[in-house]
């Protein structure tokens, strides 16, 4: 799976956000704040990847038990799905 | 016919054809060999534009094609537009950005009636240009500046960003870049092609973590003027 054209995700002043170009732009004139875990694998989704390879990489990167982790990017991942910014 | 204009130190190349722009630019004709910024609307796309917004007389169609063009042309020379009533006081302009209809010309003008016309001016009622030059954050007035026409031809180191709101009792209050960074976004030109959105981006990085940042409520009052403007003043 993979976040789908047209976002740009940018640091800001502090903060991550992400907002529409290209052809969606016209529809959605919002911005997107993203916390830091969230704009760590938002960046991941930018390439394909699966769930698995997610999990991996952020228990590489931050100190945090497994079990919570896997609650989290599900949590994110369904949020996306909601929104949808996912594209399978 | 071709007019060559100076706006926010660039060398602007422009077609005009309607007089409300032609006397509008008046103040920023200049001469120079090489250009910047080109616009010229093509007759056939302009033709396009007419059939589609007929409510518009030939003369704002220009003035306000012209003015889209120019602000996104601006973003690629580290600047872009904040849709604000733009005010100098002691040689800071201070910026107060809300949505049309909110009052941000009226809160500029109680300012110029306040501190009288000498000592304070409106740069660009509507859409004055920001541009980082030398590492300095400027405003700048342009020949755009909405239905009001108010701007004058000259070049101000910005002061404060002020996001204004209608409120019974005058206050005002800091806010961190975290808090201006949807509101900005909302007031400002924002373009569709990624590249052109990254300078925007890192442009607005550049202004909010060195521009003092603000939202003010306000009346139509003398003492808005003075909340304001004692939240907000620079100190030499």
């Amino acid at each position: 799976m993979k976040i789908k054209e047209g976002y740009l995700l940018r640091e800001v002043a502090g903060s991550n956000i992400v907002v529409p170009v290209g052809e969606g732009a016209m529809d959605f004139s919002g911005v997107i704040t993203l916390n830091e875990v969230g704009a760590f694998i938002w960046k991941l989704l930018e390439n394909d990847i699966t769930k698995e390879e997610i999990l991996k990489k952020m228990l590489e990167e931050y100190e945090v038990e497994k079990a919570v982790a896997e609650k989290d990017i599900e949590e994110y991942i369904s949020s996306l799905r909601g929104a949808e910014l996912i594209a399978d | 016919m071709l007019k060559k204009l100076k706006v926010a130190d660039l060398n602007v190349k422009i077609e005009l054809n309607h007089n409300r722009t032609i006397s509008q630019s008046k103040d920023y004709e200049a001469e120079f060999d090489n250009y910047n910024i080109n616009i010229n609307i093509p007759d056939e796309e302009y033709e396009e534009l007419k059939k589609e917004i007929d409510y518009l007389s030939d003369d704002d169609m220009e003035y306000i094609y012209t003015g889209a063009a120019f602000y996104e042309a601006l973003l690629h020379f580290k600047g872009f537009m904040l849709h604000s009533s733009g005010v100098v006081v002691d040689n800071y302009a201070y910026l107060f950005s809300a949505d049309p209809g909110t009052g941000k010309s009226t809160h500029t003008s109680l300012w110029v009636e306040y501190f009288g016309k000498d000592r304070a001016k409106i740069i660009n009622d509507d859409k004055p240009a920001i541009r980082m030059v030398d590492n300095k954050i400027y405003v700048y007035g342009t020949p755009w500046s909405g239905k009001t026409d108010q701007n004058i031809n000259m070049k101000v180191p910005l002061g404060a960003i002020v996001f204004l709101e209608r409120s019974d009792k005058n206050w005002i209050k800091q806010i961190e870049p975290k808090e201006a960074i949807p509101l900005i976004l909302q007031q400002t030109l924002r373009p569709r092609d990624r590249e052109v959105m990254i300078k925007l981006l890192d442009m607005l990085d550049i202004v909010l973590k060195n521009i003092r940042l603000y939202r003010l409520g306000c009346n139509i009052s003398e003492e808005a003027v003075k909340v304001s403007y004692n939240g907000i003043k620079m100190e030499e």
